[in-house]
């Protein structure tokens, strides 16, 4: 069992260090829900599928469910939690707020990490763009095409106004 | 879409939920820290039907870290097996064990729930409980089912056959001999799960002390859910809180208590220590309830115009392996129902309902999605078999606007509907004549384009009087309170539970206008058995016109009362000419609405703390209860129009156009009912094409992980075009009829009409789904264009 033996390591998590003891099976996701009590990263499927658990690793995307935790000491892991600053949505989350971009919220975590990445690489996003990246998320609630709209909304906003914060 | 006689009914305004679920800050079942907690994971069965020989727990008991081990012979010393057994002729009784002792009925069953400290453990040690099985013969398809010698699901019924309704309207076989034609089609709709994103999960809390359970799951029903957690675990409904937070999804899967929930609560009383469980995505797919998989069939016998003179319907419903509802709660309303745009009075049904070695069924959004595909489908097989346009035979047989309210032949009343105005609207925006030009033009090209059209009324308002008429035990009444604060905070409850529609937002409009203050002022707390009253929960469509009916009835009470205090503080005799406006008093001066200078603030301080300035004989305080039994059924209308491209080579279908014009009465919230009809759409769609739970012939579920379990994605959904052409219901609170799951039903019916109006120059029809590549190109082989129809 010696491989389930817990290990010390520290998850750099939304500019915190955590320090943790975690078995090295221990997946991100859990290791963000109970050990750094991050619960704004949601586990749909556990298996890399349903996108719900991605957050960003060094300002990527990843699916925290196909991660374990002791894989990301040395890297930076952004949460749900760091999107607003000082409790000010960010462009993409005031936008899907406006367009009706959620319904039961569950998915919504990973949808805004996936395209808080995509949007910085890809400023002006076309719908078919959008709907690609898109289909790494299921969303069982909107049919999807209010979040398009509230991604091309935040697109916009920010080609317009780099500095922008939400009211 | 906004009624000029409202002011905060059906204006745009955006969710009050989405800050915190947007932010991370959501609070759903597994996010509730609860310090000290034991984790549940449940051994199941992987055989489809099979006889437990015995347990082994003891290389599990013996693992560090688990706590204890349970099976079905310690939960029947805890609690009370289930028995489903409503007074209905035809239904056979069902009983089921909290868990199963001596039988397991589908892959996944659980037959024991390891507890341990920590869930990896949990997991680990479920893998080293040993259970010894006799593998039976299993049930896999309703035909089998059905067979005189076929094996028994359950040993306690004489037959698989668990329910059988059979009706007879008017004079069908008369109707038949007069025919020009009889024309028979047939609809087969495959097993889907309802999939929400958040899986099941619960945690239970005993308080030795003052013997009671709180118990926090993600429930649309949490009041009805409490009297059967309750009475399964024999304590009273005192002694039992249902908290429901946010809720991930639920699109019917989390309505009944599952034997999981129902075994961790009697644990953690037993061990009197906190536990808790999540279903992981592969439970969620083997054993969370499941749906659909219903064969029907229709004779229609016509008149050589096309007028339908008589319809048969025979539906046959696989429902699984156990009755966490009585067997006729799905069929039976496609029965009730199926003819709903259409005239017709002599109409005949037989509904089977089977029980087979698979997950049992429950409701899924639309339970009884298979109703407008099969009526817009037989009205196009009628278009076929005649060689007559699909829109000339629906208008031919679509109920005119002076015939509501009309009775159809099951004695439902059809009222304050519009299929006519909707077909029409949506046919006028897809262009329809057009249509068929580019259709002729394309096929000559090789490109073969369809349009498939379906007019859905559904059923949304399930009142108590349609339980009672289909046979159903259930009550459709709802409940509310309301109370202004000292301060006049406007605090407010019903009895639904939430998971997603936005209830905070739209029913705050609802209290809003019914008061006479801003939906911004509104708090509604809901998801909590002990502060919300008892109503029936989320279902069917009903949370608008039954919950927000309810509030906007309690409202008004309020401001009743609020307007007499008014009165009296500012010296006059009676309310009369005064009203409350976005919560200030306004009094009519010479036909002027003018402000008095009073407040909701002004009269909720006077109600509590000034009791002795009230008008004589009037009770202290702001506070308001109202119950409501809505119609014994609303309805809501629309009609949805597909066109598609079918590439005949593969199979593929892809969407060009997708328009929905829709009635749903009047809208709370306008951005809520637009998102509810895109997600049921969707599901709908997803559903048709690809979603399919399937079981191999021996009952292995080959369908337990999301790879094998698909659903469509954002790439794969069309946009929706949506035309709002809402009139309101005249019988009930504010005109709201309900909605939400007729998008589902318009979106089964439309694209398969689609596909096989792309498909009629090969004289083939689809009548299963899912629409797969495989399916459709099994149909087209060896065939060819027919000469007359290129």
């Amino acid at each position: 069992m010696s491989n389930l033996e817990k290990r010390s390591i520290t998850l750099t998590v939304n500019g915190h260090n955590h320090e943790l003891v975690v078995e090295p099976r221990k997946l991100l996701a859990d290791a963000l829900r109970e050990d750094c009590r991050l619960t704004g990263t949601h586990v749909g499927c556990e298996h890399g599928v349903c996108g719900a658990c991605t957050v960003l690793v060094d300002g990527k995307p990843v699916r925290s469910c196909l991660t374990y935790a002791i894989q990301m000491e040395g890297h930076a892991v952004s949460t749900i939690e760091s999107v607003a600053v000082d409790g000010a949505l960010s462009p993409l989350q005031q936008a899907l707020h406006e367009e009706h971009g959620l319904q039961c919220g569950f998915c919504t975590p990973g949808i805004v990490m996936t395209f808080e990445a995509f949007l910085k690489h890809t400023p002006e996003p076309s719908e078919e763009e959008i709907r690609d990246v898109l289909s790494g998320n299921l969303c069982r609630c909107t049919g999807y095409q209010n979040i398009v709209k509230a991604v091309q909304k935040a697109a916009e906003q920010m080609r317009r106004n780099p500095d922008y914060v939400a009211p | 879409m906004s009624h000029p006689e409202f002011r905060h009914i059906g204006q745009h305004l955006p969710r009050k939920e989405d800050y915190r679920l947007l932010t991370g800050r959501g609070r759903y079942v597994d996010d509730i820290e609860v310090p000290g907690a034991l984790h549940a994971c449940f051994v199941r069965s992987p055989h489809a039907h099979a006889r437990i020989v015995s347990i082994d727990r003891d290389a599990a008991a013996r693992m560090p870290g688990v706590v204890a081990i349970v099976t079905g012979q310690e939960l029947a010393l805890w609690t009370n097996r289930q028995r489903m057994a409503p007074p209905i002729d035809g239904l056979q009784p069902m009983e089921m064990d909290t868990l199963p002792t001596a039988t397991v009925r589908f892959q996944g069953d659980p037959v024991a729930c390891v507890i341990a400290t920590d869930r990896y453990v949990a997991e680990d040690a479920a893998e080293q409980v040993n259970v010894a099985y006799e593998v039976l013969p299993a049930v896999t398809t309703m035909w089998q089912a059905l067979e005189p010698d076929s094996p028994r699901v359950d040993e306690s019924l004489t037959s698989n056959l668990l329910s059988h309704q059979h009706a007879d309207h008017g004079d069908v076989a008369a109707r038949k001999r007069e025919a020009h034609r009889v024309i028979e089609s047939t609809f087969s709709q495959h097993r889907q799960t309802h999939l929400p994103i958040e899986t099941r999960g619960c945690i239970a809390l005993w308080d030795a002390g003052r013997e009671h359970l709180t118990f926090h799951v993600g429930t649309q029903v949490p009041h009805p859910y409490r009297t059967t957690l309750a009475s399964r675990l024999r304590l009273s409904e005192s002694q039992v809180t249902v908290i429901s937070q946010d809720v991930g999804g639920g699109f019917g899967q989390k309505i009944a208590l599952y034997r999981e929930e129902l075994t961790v609560a009697a644990v953690a009383r037993h061990l009197q220590r906190p536990v808790r469980w999540r279903e992981d995505r592969l439970e969620n797919l083997l054993s969370s309830s499941q749906a659909r998989e219903d064969f029907c069939r229709t004779r229609a016998a016509v008149s050589a115009e096309g007028r339908l003179l008589g319809l048969e319907l025979e539906i046959v419903e696989d429902f699984g392996a156990y009755s966490f509802y009585p067997g006729n709660y799905l069929a039976r309303v496609v029965a009730m129902i199926l003819t709903g745009p259409y005239r017709v009075q002599d109409y005949s049904y037989d509904v089977k309902v089977v029980l087979s070695n698979k997950v049992g069924n429950g409701p899924m959004r639309a339970p009884m999605a298979i109703t407008s595909w099969v009526m817009d489908g037989t009205m196009d097989a009628i278009a076929r078999a005649l060689d007559l346009d699909p829109v000339a035979v629906r208008r031919l047989n679509m109920l005119q606007p002076q015939e509501f309210p009309y009775t159809m032949a099951t004695g439902e009343v059809l009222a304050d509907i519009t299929p006519r105005e909707t077909l029409e609207g949506a046919l006028a925006a897809i262009d329809y004549e057009h249509f068929r030009q580019r259709q002729q033009q394309a096929r000559a090209q090789g490109v073969y384009l369809g349009l498939g059209i379906c007019t859905v009324v559904e059923s949304t308002t399930y009142g108590s009087r349609f339980y009672k008429a289909a046979g159903i035990a259930g009550s459709g009444h709802e409940a509310a309170w309301l109370r202004i604060e000292p301060s006049g905070a406007v605090n407010a409850s019903v009895g639904l539970g939430a998971t997603g529609q936005g209830y905070e937002t739209s029913l705050a409009h609802a209290v809003a206008e019914g008061l006479g203050i801003v939906p911004q002022q509104v708090h509604l707390h809901i998801g909590h058995t002990d502060i919300a009253p008892y109503g029936m929960g989320s279902r069917g469509a009903r949370g608008g016109t039954a919950g927000g009916g309810t509030l906007y009835l309690c409202a008004q009470e309020a401001q009743v009362k609020v307007l007499a205090i008014a009165a009296e503080l500012l010296g006059l005799s009676d309310s009369v000419g005064l009203r409350l406006q976005d919560g200030r008093v306004e009094r009519i001066d010479n036909g002027e609405w003018t402000a008095t200078g009073l407040g909701l603030a002004d009269v909720a301080r006077t109600a509590y703390l000034d009791p002795l300035a009230l008008p004589a004989g009037m009770s202290p305080g702001l506070e308001f209860h109202k119950t409501y039994e809505p119609p014994p059924m609303t309805y809501s209308n629309s009609t949805h129009v597909c066109e598609v491209e079918v590439d005949v080579t593969t199979g593929a279908i892809r969407f060009a156009r997708y328009v929905v014009a829709e009635d749903c009465g009047t809208v709370l919230s306008p951005v809520v009912v637009e998102g509810q009809q895109h997600g049921a759409i969707a599901m709908g769609l997803s559903g048709a094409l690809y979603e399919h739970v399937q079981y191999d012939e021996t009952g292995q579920n080959l369908s337990g992980t999301l790879a094998d379990y698909l659903m469509a994605t954002a790439y794969e959904l069309p946009h929706f075009e949506i035309i709002p052409m809402h009139t309101p219901n005249r019988a009930t609170p504010a005109g709201i009829k309900g909605m939400a799951e007729g998008g589902v039903m318009g979106a089964i019916g439309a694209l398969t009409n689609a596909v096989n109006d792309a498909l009629a120059p090969f004289d083939v029809v689809a009548t299963q789904q899912p629409l797969t590549p495989m399916y459709l190109r099994g149909l087209l082989r060896d065939k060819s264009v027919s000469i007359n129809k290129a």
